[in-house]
């Protein structure tokens, strides 16, 4: 499915059509959202291609790891249920391919408007005059709560008690280490029964 | 601003002011919380300076509300390498930070909450007493000397639910958490004090809750150096800024003085810029950097570094994220990120079995971003139901104090360099006992408060590279226990300053920015005597 490994062309590889469909599965898989369509997939695995091309130990490795997914899963990796595929990734997953893969997809394949739009997220809103009145306070399944602290108190310092805690015992001494200032008179490692 | 035709010079001024190179100048380096305040305080007093910005001048125009595309517009990304046990060696290794390059620093990521230290916050060491392997020390400063810092903090950032402005209204990912905190026992939830407006307020408008200030926000109604402080400086006609101009070195002369700072413009010249004060505001990654990338045979082990702390006791917050998923809609991308906390858990009360405290804040994330950080790693299944569950989560972050610990630290790679050759910066991070028994208590707190408004399930979140990086080059009564005194000045180096959470002794439970805020008001007023008065 790798175009080919003759030496002289390495550098000349192309994936074929059926690498980047293998490769689309690979993020079906990995990251499945019912809600999402086909296209954020798609654009994402053509990111992953182009920045194969421009790294010669992306590519190498992706091809690797391509063919290998066909091997583990005794014939077509695209062919396997999702759960079948799952557990060929798993196996792949501590792989440089994986990791490629898996990184370069985190970041691409949600800065996609129309995975945006499936998750629920508006985008950009300052155009729009943000959400001041479009919703910044809609949620209406709890009560309006207040906004200030309650009136006339101030917020807690030390815990009743906690300016009694045992006191390194020889507050006040000034001579000791600066990386460990105060007494250890208190260390009790030694002591036996 | 500057305007397209001025055009100026890589490493030059953009503002209308230019400060000859070889002219004593007193040179801020860093724009953000720590850099542009200082720099607004000391031209607002007559005082001229200039500033190196190592990024970009983005104004809120260029900004986009698109979660990727801004973080790579706005982010730091030079090559940084991680080690140590936290898993962000392991999910991130290469952003241990994520903080912002550009003028304005990390303001314009930040999201707005402005909780102020607590008094026992400046006296861990005696309030905390001996925790093994954290350097523990008091401030030597406490909460009576910062009081007055604070009120003119939050007025200059125009905090929420203070000196008169009004609180922000609640939005659906605060209802939640307001609801269940109500609901699991707790009193103090409000949705803030956050420096952005609720009404229109000092020149800036009110927030029109687009969900984007992580992203810059557009709209001008969070607090930055870049809408505030900045703009303000270059009205004094005594700003110099020089964007994309990256500070790699501060010289000294034959007393140890700081004499003067090199920096690199965009085209990776290099520049000198004389210097009669040098205040270091780079965040706490690449002040350490700069200070370790300035050793000289007077000070082998960097600038100012004769205690050897410059760049230990890295701390980064507890930090963790827990999300709840419902049966109904939330939509929590709608509205201000991080306006709700709830604050019961922030005290200090070792019968929970750990020291120090944390606050419960909302967040909320893009399809982008939470597929990125929710569980990194993670595919398959049980991943993409956490995305699936998007329109019907909401999200609490978890900011506590974390242990200072000499061991966690930042250090020069010299086997890895960046573009310019440069060593990296390495960031060494193991967590504490005390940080690992607050997080689980955090997480199960969090749960607690999703559960009683009827969570069906809930997930923990791991922390993401660090926003709140601080204590690298610590405040200390002491010349052999930190790098710098009360005012923030080098115990070693007379005429060197340092601007930004580095100086923190001790991180609190509080979100830093406006502790660093008012520290540099406080620090501006300081430095402005101390040159009347030529002892300088």
């Amino acid at each position: 499915m790798v175009f080919p490994a003759k030496y002289p062309s390495l550098n000349a590889m192309e994936m074929t059509d059926e690498a980047r469909q293998t490769l689309i599965r690979v993020l079906r898989v990995a990251f499945p959202h019912e809600s999402v369509p086909d296209g954020p997939y798609e654009r994402t695995a053509d990111t992953i291609l182009t920045e194969a091309q421009n790294e010669t130990w992306f590519r190498v490795a992706l091809a690797q790891g391509l063919l290998s997914l066909n091997q583990l899963a005794d014939g077509d990796f695209r062919t396997l249920d999702d759960e079948s595929a799952l557990k060929v990734l798993r196996r792949v997953e501590g792989t440089e391919f994986f990791g490629f893969v898996r990184r370069t997809a985190v970041l691409n394949l949600y800065d996609d408007a129309e995975v945006w739009e499936a998750l629920g997220y508006q985008g950009p809103s300052f155009d729009q005059g943000g959400y001041i009145h479009r919703g910044f306070n809609d949620l209406d399944w709890l009560p309006e709560p207040r906004i200030e602290f309650p009136e006339g108190e101030t917020l807690p310092a030390m815990a009743p008690g906690a300016g009694r805690v045992p006191r390194p015992v020889a507050e006040g001494r000034r001579r000791d280490s600066t990386n460990q200032p105060g007494a250890t008179s208190s260390d009790m490692e030694e002591v036996k029964r | 601003m500057p305007s397209a035709e001025q055009n100026p010079a890589p490493g030059t001024s953009v503002t209308g002011h230019s400060v000859d190179q070889d002219e004593d100048a007193v040179v801020i380096i860093g724009s953000g919380a720590g850099g542009g305040t200082l720099a607004y305080e000391l031209t607002a007093k007559g005082i001229p300076v200039v500033v190196l910005e190592a990024g970009p001048y983005l104004t809120n125009d260029d900004y986009v509300n698109n979660e990727w595309e801004a973080f790579n517009q706005m982010a730091w990304l030079d090559p940084r390498t991680t080690s140590g046990s936290w898993r962000i060696a392991r999910d991130f290794p290469n952003l241990p930070a994520w903080i912002v390059k550009a003028v304005g620093g990390t303001t314009t990521h930040w999201s707005g909450a402005t909780p102020r230290f607590k008094e026992h916050e400046f006296k861990t060491r005696s309030v905390y007493g001996r925790v093994d392997d954290a350097n523990l020390l008091d401030w030597p400063i406490g909460l009576e000397d910062l009081a007055p810092y604070y009120d003119r903090a939050e007025k200059a950032m125009g905090s929420t639910h203070v000196h008169g402005r009004p609180p922000l209204p609640a939005n659906n990912n605060y209802k939640v958490l307001a609801n269940g905190a109500e609901r699991a026992g707790y009193r103090f939830y409000a949705t803030g004090p956050y420096a952005t407006n609720a009404e229109e307020y000092d020149g800036r408008p009110a927030s029109i809750q687009d969900g984007f200030n992580f992203q810059g926000d557009k709209n001008r109604s969070k607090w930055s150096t870049l809408v505030r402080e900045i703009p303000r400086a270059e009205q004094t006609g005594l700003l110099d800024l020089r964007p994309e101009s990256q500070a790699v070195q501060i010289t000294h002369d034959a007393q140890g003085r700081a004499d003067a700072v090199l920096y690199l413009d965009k085209e990776g010249n290099l520049h000198r810029q004389a210097a009669k004060v040098v205040c270091v505001a780079a965040n706490s990654i690449e002040t350490p950097r700069l200070l370790l990338l300035s050793a000289t045979p007077s000070f082998p082990d960097g600038l100012a570094n004769s205690s050897g702390q410059v760049g230990r006791n890295y701390m980064r917050h507890l930090t963790g994220t827990v999300w709840g998923h419902f049966d109904k809609p939330v939509r929590m991308y709608r509205g201000e990120t991080m306006a709700g906390l709830i604050g019961d858990e922030s005290l200090h009360d070792p019968d929970r079995g750990f020291a120090g405290g944390y606050y419960l804040e909302t967040i909320a994330l893009g399809p982008a971003f939470m597929a990125a950080f929710v569980e990194p790693g993670a595919w398959g299944p049980d991943f993409t139901k956490l995305l699936d569950a998007y329109t019907n989560t909401a999200g609490m972050w978890i900011v506590g104090e974390d242990m200072p610990q000499e061991t966690n630290r930042v250090t020069l790679n010299t086997t890895v360099k960046d573009l310019n050759g440069l060593p990296v910066p390495n960031v060494h991070y193991d967590d504490h006992p005390n940080d690992v028994a607050m997080r689980e208590h955090a997480y199960a707190a969090g749960e607690k408060v999703y559960g009683a408004v009827g969570a069906q399930s809930t997930h923990r979140t791991p922390p993401y590279p660090a926003t709140h990086n601080l204590g690298t080059a610590r405040m200390s009564e002491r010349q052999e226990d930190g790098v710098v005194d009360r005012w923030g000045r080098a115990h070693d180096v007379s005429n060197l300053f340092i601007s930004d959470g580095s100086s923190f002794t001790s991180g609190a439970a509080a979100n830093p920015t406006l502790t660093i805020v008012a520290l540099a008001i406080r620090q501006a007023e300081y430095i402005a005597e101390e040159l009347k008065a030529q002892r300088i």
